[in-house]
């Protein structure tokens, strides 16, 4: 069985639609497509779009797939009734997070912790910093406190105690003791979810992970099940946060890696096609319908974040690829606040009642509204609606014209204002995300995808002062390709929290090694066809004393002075200075190890042939003004085909617009190239 | 004014505040500034020192107090001959510049060609500006020399040139040389990424268009933020609280608040207002000032950070009072004042828009700080634990736990990090049972943490709120009282000032026990959904005793689990004694 003879199929699970990618090869698209998911069953949906692509078993190798069961589990706290176990004294540690508000202005807010206070118990154990046992447990202490854990009626129980990132003896000890008193129950130790210090942040976690796993284990063995009977019983692997997979049987113990696997997924995808036409340092831009999503990849590689807030005081500490997220989608709302002054979003129309133009009862006008009355994107070929053959133009003019005249303005002149300023939003927020980071963002290429991208990137572009915009040939589907294209990835991280000083090499040394080998043997138990391990080793060190720390690269062998020497390289990249001789800390060691699947290489450049592309229909598109705008098909683009803008291209799965004073080109693999003339 | 135009210059002109925000947060040393956003950046009027934008990342008690310090500073410029491209001047007198010695402004003037556009500013938090005590919270300090050095309005740079002198003055008399000047040099970089943006502006839109727009947004903000105003029913609010002391001399301190609404009009009036007291419970006039539309901004999250939205307001607060200190009265409890001043405002405007203003939140900042020495490597540490608490209850919800105070977003250092770098091990941190003020909509719970000593050390307390407790609003009850306690070679002992304890030596084995007030209750207990009740008889939030007296329920069952119960409520009995007690009230 090889990879080349049979195809691989990805499938991106959203709240709205569900996105599949289809590749003999792995990486050439051979099919795409977008059907409605089905929310009170994802798996039906997911079966039913590998159905209507005509997808047969015998052509696939391989299922990859991106969901939204998780974070949607989160959000709408459906999760497991789970209890937990805590050192006497700190059962509220999950509740009281580290003293925050839900936002920096207004003093309310509603908090709902996922395991409530009446499901926390305590027992007196407790262990010092290193590991120390300073008041030792009671078994029988424990044993008659799991008999209180039996009335409680809980499917899943988390044990979660002070320092046990350094020893989980007393952790493990519970955990037995619980599966004695009832096999059935799912029982999670922190120390198993996370390695790290931080009590409230390991402590949430491990609670996500409970909360979730009952859930994704049914998810995991009904969408096996359903895929068996259609005669998809092939290797299903799942889209995880870090931008790695993980095989589905592997699934139901990494459930709290798994939220947010769609967004991750796009930025793989968008990386790996940035790479390949030539570009390292990339800015992703993945507008849908409520929202942009803008991520910044550094030498081919999306940067991770450590934790990630899933909503009020519900923390996760693991290594998620760093998406930041705004309010400004196809369903925007423009208004005037109270200054007088235009506005766009966070608010949305959603999908019900949604733009105006969709007919559904909308009668706010959106960024969607303005796109078409401006004739961007194509009234008589709805993407992704199956109820209208036309959208309603007449009824988003009346909506759009209704507000400008508040202001002054005429139909098309308020449709550019709400352009404008929406386009202003997400400017915003990606320059303020490479400033963040301390990136000039003028050095990197933007890629737009997701449904409204590729209309809002030339703006965005322009706006950023970004030189070169990357769309990929099918944006609407990226996630789905990303999924079809990611590697298996397991992450582990051990804290450490000692001065080099009082650290020898060996010690180091010897974490890491056991790092690999966990790695290797999930790598081996996930059965998957692999063409080797790539492991990445990095330092979490700081100077003593420090809050901040820094992410240090170490290669394999090194001394303890050579990774000062990398923290001192990395600090001043960073800072722009080192502060001396001050004494450094190690915080944490972390391995990452990636079993590369079995692929193709990669795709081959197609011959390009430089040629000026015409276009053979044309449509007024308003630039400010109405300008006969050339339209392109997409799919009828070859490689080598230039085009001047103003210009739209109209594919299946989304509309892209090019603006006048910028050239537009097909790459060598099918990529349209957009620079500023 | 074309009105896209307009709305552009202004996410431009905030945009630019923001990124000089986050390239200091992400630049500094301190990690006051890098941890909890302990700064600000805006641009200001060069001739009325109006805030034109400022960043959405700094901290809200700078709100408005960067145009009041750009003001003063204003004045003091405009004495010694005006702003002269490529000067820098720098101020942290706090009776000019606000809030604490810590908090050091600078101020930058723009010019295009040589006319004087604007002026841009950033504060930041330095970690210690020397004084009595690392860090700068003196409880029994009694002039602000016992607080740290005095940094008058003065030009560190003079049209270009370098005034080195003065930084060597300034790092000869502080704790943290080093860590001053990296925070010193983040703090004027940031000044070169502002000027690059407003050069982009001036660039697309001309001086002329831009400073119409400016013109036309301070316009805007006002008119946006008299919406608000003119909301509030027309009316005379009046609300009275006080501190416990001073920290120096017990007797209790009065703010005394009268709002008045008058169309869009607002008038804040503190007369009646405790005069300065002698310990550090003292702020600046704009302190206070920026304090009050801090409090609005809570009950009107969408208000601009503008000068415009400041102008329907209008002040008037006694001289020399406790909020409107002058040399040389120590103001190092500025983080407690500031809360009271909140406070009175959201007590004063509750009485107008209940459905919009919470109850009042814990009140106190309760800082513990605590010193000492390694035993391994003798090397010194300060450790500072600022205090977490309740939240009132509101029209809306039950108050919030384990809050941060209105002015601040610092948090809480992890337990399990802080016994990695202190000698001190943690007995409990924990929702405070039955502290949150009852009523429909409960006040939040107060938060408890307790430390044993694993060594000699010395601890200062800086808190409030044990003889006056955070009140409810609209029949709702007040919170439990701040509660600080230490057992010292196995004795109990509470400090004579109560929450404020200056320098206490501890050895080993001794304990710190802190329990902070909770948030007032909204509403009526006897209001409160019986489901509720039982969900915080379950949780352990109220007890039996209260749930019985206050809400008045009856329990019907009280099943025992472990060491607690499981209730259930008798609904009709329930009725009945609550329509008993209403007719008795």
């Amino acid at each position: 069985m090889t990879a080349a003879t049979r195809g691989v199929v990805g499938i991106d699970v959203g709240g709205t639609f569900t996105d599949l990618f289809f590749s003999q090869d792995g990486l050439r698209v051979d099919r795409v497509l977008k059907v409605p998911s089905t929310p009170d069953d994802p798996s039906r949906g997911l079966v039913d779009a590998l159905e209507a692509a005509g997808i047969r078993p015998d052509d696939v190798d391989l299922i990859v797939h991106g969901t939204t069961i998780a974070t949607n589990a989160v959000i709408e706290r459906k999760g497991a009734r789970c209890a937990l176990v805590t050192t006497k004294g700190f059962r509220d540690i999950l509740e009281l997070g580290r003293r925050d508000r839900p936002a920096m202005y207004g003093m309310t807010g509603v908090q709902d912790p996922i395991i409530p206070r009446d499901l926390r118990w305590e027992i007196d154990e407790r262990l010092d910093h290193t590991g120390a046992v300073i008041r030792p447990m009671d078994d029988a202490e424990m044993r008659a406190l799991a008999l209180v854990l039996l009335e409680l009626d809980v499917e899943a129980i988390v044990v979660a105690f002070l320092h046990s990132y350094v020893n989980p003896a007393h952790e493990d000890r519970v955990r037995a003791i619980l599966l004695e008193t009832n096999a059935a129950w799912q029982v999670v130790t922190s120390s198993s979810v996370v390695r790290e210090l931080y009590e409230f942040e390991r402590t949430s976690t491990a609670c996500v992970q409970a909360y979730l796993q009952p859930l994704v284990s049914r998810y995991a063995a009904g969408l096996q099940s359903r895929l068996a009977e259609r005669g998809f019983g092939m290797h299903t692997l799942v889209m995880q946060s870090n931008g790695g997979l993980v095989p589905l049987k592997q699934l139901s113990a990494r459930a709290a890696n798994i939220v947010r696997s769609g967004p991750a997924a796009g930025v793989m995808a968008a990386a790996k096609l940035a790479a390949e036409a030539g570009f390292d340092n990339v800015i992703t831009g993945d507008m849908g319908g409520t929202s942009y999503d803008v991520a910044v990849v550094v030498g081919g590689r999306p940067r991770l974040s450590d934790e990630t807030a899933l909503d009020f005081r519900v923390s996760l500490r693991l290594p998620m690829i760093d998406v930041h997220t705004i309010g400004a989608g196809g369903g925007s709302i423009a208004y005037l606040d109270r200054g007088g002054i235009l506005q766009v979003g966070p608010r949305s129309a959603g999908a019900v009642p949604g733009p105006v133009c969709f007919g559904r009862g909308g009668t706010e006008p959106t960024v969607t509204d303005v796109n078409a009355v401006l004739s961007r994107i194509n009234a008589d070929n709805p993407i992704g609606l199956k109820h209208l053959a036309r959208l309603d133009i007449a009824g988003a003019r009346a909506a759009i014209g209704k507000l400008g005249e508040t202001i002054g303005l005429g139909v098309e002149d308020a449709a550019e204002a709400i352009l404008a300023i929406v386009n202003q939003r997400m400017a915003g927020r990606t320059r303020l995300l490479s400033v963040e980071q301390g990136h000039d963002p003028r050095d990197f290429v933007l890629v737009a995808f997701g449904g409204a991208g590729p209309l809002h990137g030339a703006a965005i572009m322009r706006e950023v002062g970004v030189r070169t915009m990357l769309i990929p040939p099918h944006p609407g589907v990226l996630c789905a390709m990303g999924c079809a294209i990611a590697d298996l990835r397991y992450d582990m991280s051990q804290t450490i929290e000692r001065r080099v000083a009082d650290l020898t090499s060996d010690e180091v040394w010897s974490v890491f090694a056991d790092q690999l080998a966990d790695g290797q043997t999930q790598a081996r138990e996930s059965e998957t066809a692999l063409d080797g391990l790539v492991v990445e080793r990095a330092a979490q060190m700081s100077y003593a004393g420090q809050i901040h720390t820094l992410r240090v690269p170490l290669e394999a062998g090194w001394s303890l002075d050579r990774m000062v020497e990398a923290f001192h390289a990395v600090y001043r990249a960073e800072y722009g200075n080192t502060l001396g001789d001050l004494p450094v800390t190690i915080c944490s060691l972390k391995t990452a190890v990636c079993g590369r699947r079995v692929t193709q290489a990669g795709r081959r450049p197609a011959a390009v042939c430089k040629a000026m592309a015409v276009a053979t229909v044309t449509r007024p598109v308003y630039f400010g003004g109405w300008v006969e705008t050339p339209i392109f098909d997409r799919a009828a683009l070859r490689p080598g085909d230039v085009f001047d803008g103003p210009a739209i291209l109209e594919q299946s799965d989304t509309t892209s617009v090019i603006e006048p004073g910028m050239r537009a080109r097909v790459d060598a693999f099918g990529n349209v190239l957009v620079e500023m003339l | 004014m074309d009105p896209v135009t307009l709305a552009v210059v202004r996410g431009a002109l905030d945009q630019i505040a923001d990124e000089m925000d986050l390239h200091l947060i992400r630049a500094a040393i301190s990690p006051i500034i890098s941890e909890t956003n302990d700064c600000a950046h805006g641009l200001y009027d060069a001739h009325t020192g109006e805030t034109i934008a400022q960043g959405g990342y700094g901290l809200p008690q700078f709100l408005a107090n960067m145009q009041w310090t750009v003001q003063q500073v204003i004045a003091v410029a405009t004495a010694e001959g005006g702003f002269r491209d490529g000067d820098l001047w720098m101020v942290n007198d706090p009776y000019l510049s606000g809030t604490h010695l810590n908090d050091v402004v600078l101020v930058s003037p723009v010019f295009v060609g040589d006319r004087l556009f604007a002026l841009f500013a950033n504060t930041g938090h330095w970690m210690d500006m020397g004084g009595s005590v690392p860090g700068g919270w003196a409880p029994s300090a009694t002039e602000i020399h016992q607080e740290g050095i005095i940094i008058p309005p003065l030009k560190l740079y003079d049209q270009g040139r370098y005034n080195e002198a003065v930084v060597r003055l300034i790092v000869a008399n502080v704790r943290l040389p080093e860590q001053l000047k990296g925070d010193l040099a983040a703090m004027v970089n940031v000044f070169a990424i502002g000027r690059r943006g407003l050069e982009a502006l001036f660039a697309k839109y001309g001086e002329a268009t831009l400073r119409a727009c400016i013109a036309e947004l301070m316009d805007r903000s006002e008119q946006q933020m008299r919406s608000y105003i003119a909301e509030i029913p027309d009316g005379t609010y009046t609300a009275l609280d006080w501190f416990d002391n001073d920290g120096v001399d017990d007797a209790s301190l009065q703010v005394a608040l009268a709002i008045t609404v008058a169309g869009s009009d607002l008038h804040f009036d503190f007369t009646g207002t405790a005069p300065t007291a002698r310990g550090p419970m003292n702020i600046s006039d704009g302190t206070t000032k920026s304090m009050c539309l801090v409090a609005l901004k809570h009950i009107f999250p969408g208000v601009p950070v503008n000068g415009g939205a400041f102008r329907p307001t209008r002040f008037t607060i006694p001289d020399r009072s406790i909020l409107a200190a002058q040399y040389p009265s120590p103001v190092g409890g500025t983080t407690d004042v500031v809360q009271r001043v909140v406070d009175v405002v959201f007590a004063a405007l509750a009485q107008a828009i209940p459905e919009l203003v919470p109850a009042a939140p814990f009140g106190t900042t309760g800082v513990a700080t605590v010193s000492g020495r390694h035993a391994g490597n003798g090397g010194y540490y300060v450790a500072v634990y600022p205090y977490p608490g309740g939240y009132g209850g509101s029209r809306v919800s039950d108050g919030l736990v384990n809050g941060t105070p209105p002015g601040s977003m610092a948090k809480f250092m992890s337990v399990e990090m802080s016994e990695h770098r202190y000698p001190l091990r943690f007995d409990h941190y924990a929702i405070r049972d039955d502290s949150g003020g009852a009523g429909q909509h409960r006040g939040g719970c107060g938060s408890t943490y307790g430390f044993t000593m694993l060594g000699d050390c010395v601890v200062s307390i800086l808190g409030d709120r044990v003889d006056h407790r955070p009140q409810g609003i609209e029949g709702g009850g007040a919170a439990a009282a701040n509660d600080v306690r230490f057992r010292i070679a196995g004795q109990d002992w509470v400090p004579p000032m109560r929450s404020k304890a200056d320098r206490i030596t501890l050895k080993a084995g001794d304990q710190v026990r802190m329990a902070s007030p909770g948030g007032g209750g909204y509403g009526d207990p006897l209001d409160r959904d019986l489901d509720a009740v039982v969900r915080d008889l379950d949780a352990g939030l109220v007890t039996r005793q209260v749930a019985e007296d206050s809400y008045g329920v009856v329990i019907a069952r009280a099943v025992p689990l472990g060491d607690r119960h499981r209730h259930t409520l008798d609904p009709a009995a329930s009725a009945a004694r609550r329509s008993t007690m209403r007719v008795r009230a």
